[in-house]
């Protein structure tokens, strides 16, 4: 795996715009990179690939396990809630996509998981569709990339048709987000192309109407899917309606998810599956026997409140406002590091299967909502 | 196993949301003086929305500028249709199912959101 250079394209912006692709840059500053890649093996995209299924079933009897103890307590969720997700698990309601993000040590070959973003990972657009264009642009026909995301998802909307509930599944996002925007709408079409009708709703547009929520044509809403953290969804005013419809609306990602989402994960996984070689030592306490460690809020987003310890000394933090709930202890990982700077791999699962990666490079070694996204292709 | 794929990418959505970033910067001027007006169904009167968001937005031309009003208009008053930016009057008409959406409660989620505006809420 290694940095590339390319003479960029002086109408980059202007490509992307047309594939709509609105937010390369912010303020100026790129947050998409057309003029480097990443070229990886095809070694590396298979160990990816068995790492990250190999990691969702782990994940999967993660969930199996606390759902079976009732175990919870360090995930600080909302009591009222839990049947709700205890009933989703039950019920088989399925999930549409996650993203591991992995650490890649090269020197040994190893992979390490940082993170499952499982209930809103974004950058899916830019993973399915503009690196996909990026490569057509600037690579032979032949030249491959790990990236099987589009027709993942259509593939997997189409299974998962038969068991939505009511005939139109709406799909909701905070307003005033093009990035959120365009992501839900990416997801939309895909379901569209399975033959599922759809409708979109902001989040602040849905309606309790007493006897369940209705969007703003008052159609009740039996399957939505949201781009909207499920701990926020759970502590807003209509939180409580959640468990109380009587339409048992079908929400996507389903509130399972609450459980792999949040990083109280990573210590129940080090405890099910100790010294696993794709997982970092994780803890609920500080840690005595670590020198290098990372601090992380359980709930937090964008590399936000991290705070990274080397020889017990604090080296990085972030800022941000998160931590309220409390925090994981993670052993530090090596992160690639190329003379761009440092990165780590964003593995997508979609419909049970991995199918396509993304990179994230930053000047310091945490990943933040400023960090660049850069395309690769794959060696041959 | 689906690591690779050839593929034949289509999208109908995206495009359309966001494809009039790319309008020449020369049709602001003449649409500065257009004025808009709206219904939120066939049976309701028109009202004008023309003052209801900025023509020069970001510097673009009414057509995006209309879109972005549309794709993120407030919600005022909690109650859907009516927005503080569209005439109770141009709502519902005649329309039952619509007079029906207008009671229901809104607003109850995104407060978050709004209390912590970012560029994504997702992760």
């Amino acid at each position: 795996m290694q940095i590339k250079n390319l003479r960029i394209d002086p109408a980059w912006e202007t490509r992307l715009e047309s594939i709509g692709y609105g937010y390369h840059s912010t303020g100026g500053v790129p947050y998409w990179i057309d003029d480097y890649y990443y070229e990886i093996s095809n070694q590396e995209a298979d160990l990816i690939y068995n790492a990250t299924n190999e990691l969702w079933q782990m994940c999967l009897n993660a969930v199996e396990y606390l759902i079976n103890k009732q175990e919870y307590k360090h995930f600080h969720i909302p009591s009222f809630m839990t049947p709700h997700i205890e009933r989703s698990w039950e019920q088989d309601d399925p999930s549409i996509y996650g993203r591991f993000d992995f650490a890649y040590d090269a020197d040994h070959g190893q992979l390490k998981m940082l993170e499952f973003n499982a209930d809103t990972p974004t950058s899916l657009f830019e993973a399915a569709i503009v690196q996909w264009y990026w490569k057509k642009h600037y690579f032979p026909e032949l030249t491959d990339q790990f990236n099987g995301i589009h027709e993942q998802l259509i593939e997997s909307w189409a299974a998962l048709k038969p068991y939505l509930k009511g005939s139109i599944l709406h799909f909701s996002c905070a307003k005033e987000t093009l990035e959120d925007l365009t992501n839900v709408e990416y997801l939309r079409d895909t379901a569209l192309q399975a033959g599922i009708q759809t409708k979109l709703i902001y989040i602040d547009d849905i309606g309790w109407a007493g006897n369940g929520f209705v969007d703003l044509e008052g159609t009740p809403i039996r399957s939505i899917f949201k781009l909207y953290p499920w701990e926020w969804l759970s502590r807003e005013d209509f939180g409580v309606h959640i468990v109380a419809d009587p339409n048992r609306a079908q929400w996507i990602e389903p509130s399972w998810k609450m459980l792999l989402a949040n990083k109280a994960i990573l210590p129940v996984l080090w405890e099910l599956f100790p010294n696993h070689p794709y997982l970092l030592a994780s803890y609920y306490n500080r840690p005595t026997h670590l020198m290098h460690f990372v601090k992380k809020p359980i709930l937090s987003r964008e590399g936000a409140n991290i705070t990274m310890y080397y020889d017990g000394q604090e080296i990085y933090h972030t800022e941000g406002e998160y931590g309220d709930e409390g925090h994981i202890y993670q052993e530090l990982a090596t992160l690639y590091r190329a003379q761009t700077g440092f990165s780590i791999i964003g593995s997508w699962v979609i419909g049970q299967e991995s199918c396509g990666i993304s990179f994230r490079e930053s000047d310091m070694p945490i990943t933040t909502d400023k960090s660049r996204f850069i395309p690769h292709i794959i060696r041959h | 196993m689906r690591k690779t794929a050839a593929k034949s990418v289509q999208l109908v959505l995206i495009t359309s949301v966001l494809a009039s970033c790319a309008q020449p910067q020369s049709q602001q001027g003449g649409e500065a003086k257009q004025r808009v007006f709206m219904r939120a169904d066939s049976t309701a009167a028109y009202t004008e929305v023309t003052d209801n968001y900025s023509q020069e937005r970001s510097g673009l031309g009414m057509g995006n500028a209309l879109l972005w009003y549309m794709a993120f208009r407030h919600l005022g008053g909690g109650l859907g249709y009516a927005n503080n930016n569209l005439h109770p009057q141009s709502v519902a008409g005649t329309n039952a199912a619509k007079a029906a959406a207008f009671q229901a409660q809104r607003g109850g989620f995104g407060r978050t959101a709004v209390s912590s505006p970012k560029s994504s809420y997702g992760a």
